[in-house]
């Protein structure tokens, strides 16, 4: 029962953690909110549903072209809705999140409602982890989820562009004093953003079907995994993650399944009363920008 | 080299500099003097492109009006509408007042990121050079910027211009806040800096500590240009030794 309990409370907590990190990562290098996050999320998830189906492309190839394509309507999202309401907090969050119900009901206007859409796992079948029974695409979801890690780590603190983009994210003037433009550097971290809210989609659909309310679900277990970490902080997110992810297991194996969503939902009411800039928040409290 | 020609900014109906004309000459230390609010950040701003991209924002989001008028030859180009980075293309940097870093970047990677537009090669040698200049920054690499003292911010500070190989270096008030010795190792700087080819215009509320090595300053007040002169000129002005010399 407790290997039970760590596995799959780890294995929830980068499923978290993956869903967050490209909201985390918008909001921390641009200080913008995108609350069309999920609406990214679920748009992803049937694009590549639509690229298998419709076009006959291969999963894996449709999986990477839905990251580019949703990667690019990010930075679209970017320079048409965002790039005008610029700095003015509410106007971005507004319109990023009438934007995310837009494109979450549009699917099911047009009857994206059933139990047929599903992707397939990158890896089929299960293996036995000390006598805890697991399916391959949840050990992938945590290879991807330290992967991407150790990525953006290295992409933020060794490339050009990365570093360009944690200055800017600190003091957009004397970024600009030295060349590096703001609305690029916005324009990136959105598609990257989005990009992110891709993989964590081809990462955890295959685990069940693409359901509608999936993308409401993301944008508030984003929010509330960051919000609890503290927004901009990478080590916030992860312990984040962690503390929901498990809370959550926790609450579904001991109480009830169904209070499992009122963990994350309490968490961020929780954090906003007692601590609004997370465990190891800086100075953007989400309450500022909303 | 930079030629400005009745420049005038309001924000909304206030005017913060109002038709200032002024002359850079290539390989000059150039001074701007001025008490708090004289407009001297502003102009500063303005040449490098600040105030026009605080305009264009400011328009998109319906914001503060700002207008700009007058134009600005940078070596016979007009650059009054450039974005900033066109600018640094050209050569013009700024190195902002309150001795700006990146506080959660290394001192390296803000020295890195002085070279953002430059070529890996151009990035190293300037590097190099800043280490010469600034020999402290050597054993600093790997310090987060944001732990540095006062001067040392300073001198990375204008080491990231430097590092973005400027023709026209803008110094927006280099000396605010540091101790006297560390004044005289930013003006000796500056001095080697211009010897590289540099061209420099600092800007200054106290003249004492520059005046000796400026070949020519002007002084604005409230917005506008009230004395050009050489140094020596200034220097022998009672009403800015007053002013400006702390005498």
């Amino acid at each position: 029962m407790a290997a039970n309990f760590l596995i799959y409370g780890l294995v929830n907590s980068v499923v978290l953690m993956l869903s967050a990190l490209g909201f985390s990562l918008t909001f921390g290098l641009s200080g913008v909110a995108n609350f069309a996050h999920g609406g990214l999320y679920l748009t992803s998830g049937f694009i590549a549903w639509m690229l298998i189906h419709y076009l006959g492309l291969p999963a894996f190839v449709s999986m990477l072209l839905t990251i580019v394509i949703t990667g690019i309507i990010g930075a679209l999202i970017y320079r048409i809705i965002i790039m005008p309401v610029r700095g003015i907090a509410l106007s971005e969050v507004i319109s990023t999140m009438a934007l995310g119900v837009a494109m979450i009901e549009f699917f099911r206007y047009i009857g994206f409602v059933t139990y047929d859409f599903t992707l397939p796992p990158l890896v089929a079948g299960s293996v036995d982890i000390v006598g805890v029974s697991i399916d391959y695409q949840r050990l992938v979801i945590v290879g991807v989820g330290v992967l991407l890690a150790i990525i953006l780590w290295f992409f933020t603190h060794h490339t050009k562009a990365g570093l360009a983009l944690r200055g800017m994210s600190q003091d957009e003037y004397t970024a600009l004093s030295l060349g590096i433009e703001s609305d690029w550097a916005a324009m990136l971290s959105m598609g990257m953003g989005a990009a992110l809210a891709a993989v964590a989609a081809m990462a955890i659909l295959p685990l069940g079907i693409i359901s509608i309310n999936m993308g409401y679900d993301v944008l508030l277990l984003a929010l509330s995994v960051t919000v609890l970490g503290g927004l901009e902080s990478t080590a916030g997110l992860i312990v984040g993650s962690l503390l929901v992810g498990y809370a959550m297991v926790f609450t579904s194996t001991y109480i009830g399944p169904q209070w499992g969503t009122v963990v994350y939902l309490a968490a961020i009411v929780l954090v906003l009363a007692i601590k609004p800039s997370g465990l190891f928040g800086k100075s953007k409290e989400l309450e500022e920008r909303v | 080299m930079l030629e400005v020609n009745n420049l005038m900014v309001f924000y909304e109906n206030a005017l913060a500099v109002n038709d200032i004309s002024l002359e850079i000459k290539q390989g000059e230390i150039v001074g701007i003097f001025g008490s708090n609010s004289a407009g001297k950040t502003t102009i500063l701003n303005t040449m490098a492109g600040l105030t026009h991209h605080l305009k264009t924002r400011e328009q998109r989001r319906g914001g503060t009006r700002i207008t700009i008028t007058g134009d600005m030859l940078f070596q016979g180009e007009n650059i009054t509408t450039m974005k900033p980075r066109q600018r640094v293309e050209r050569g013009i940097i700024l190195c902002r007042e309150r001795h700006p870093v990146f506080r959660d970047n290394t001192v390296e990677e803000n020295l890195k990121l002085g070279g953002y537009l430059r070529k890996e090669r151009e990035v190293e040698e300037g590097m190099r050079f800043v280490f010469d200049i600034f020999p402290p920054l050597t054993r600093l690499k790997k310090r987060k910027a944001g732990m540095l003292s006062g001067g040392e911010k300073e001198m990375v500070a204008i080491g990231m211009a430097l590092i973005a190989k400027p023709k026209l270096l803008l110094l927006d008030e280099p000396l605010l806040g540091l101790s006297p010795h560390m004044q005289q190792e930013v003006v000796r700087a500056a001095v080697r800096i211009r010897e590289h080819g540099v061209t420099i215009l600092m800007s200054e509320q106290y003249a004492r500590p520059i005046m000796p090595v400026v070949d020519r300053a002007y002084i604005i007040e409230n917005g506008t240009l009230v004395m050009i002169g050489t140094s020596l000129e200034m220097m022998e002005n009672p009403e800015v030794k007053s002013a400006y010399f702390g005498t």
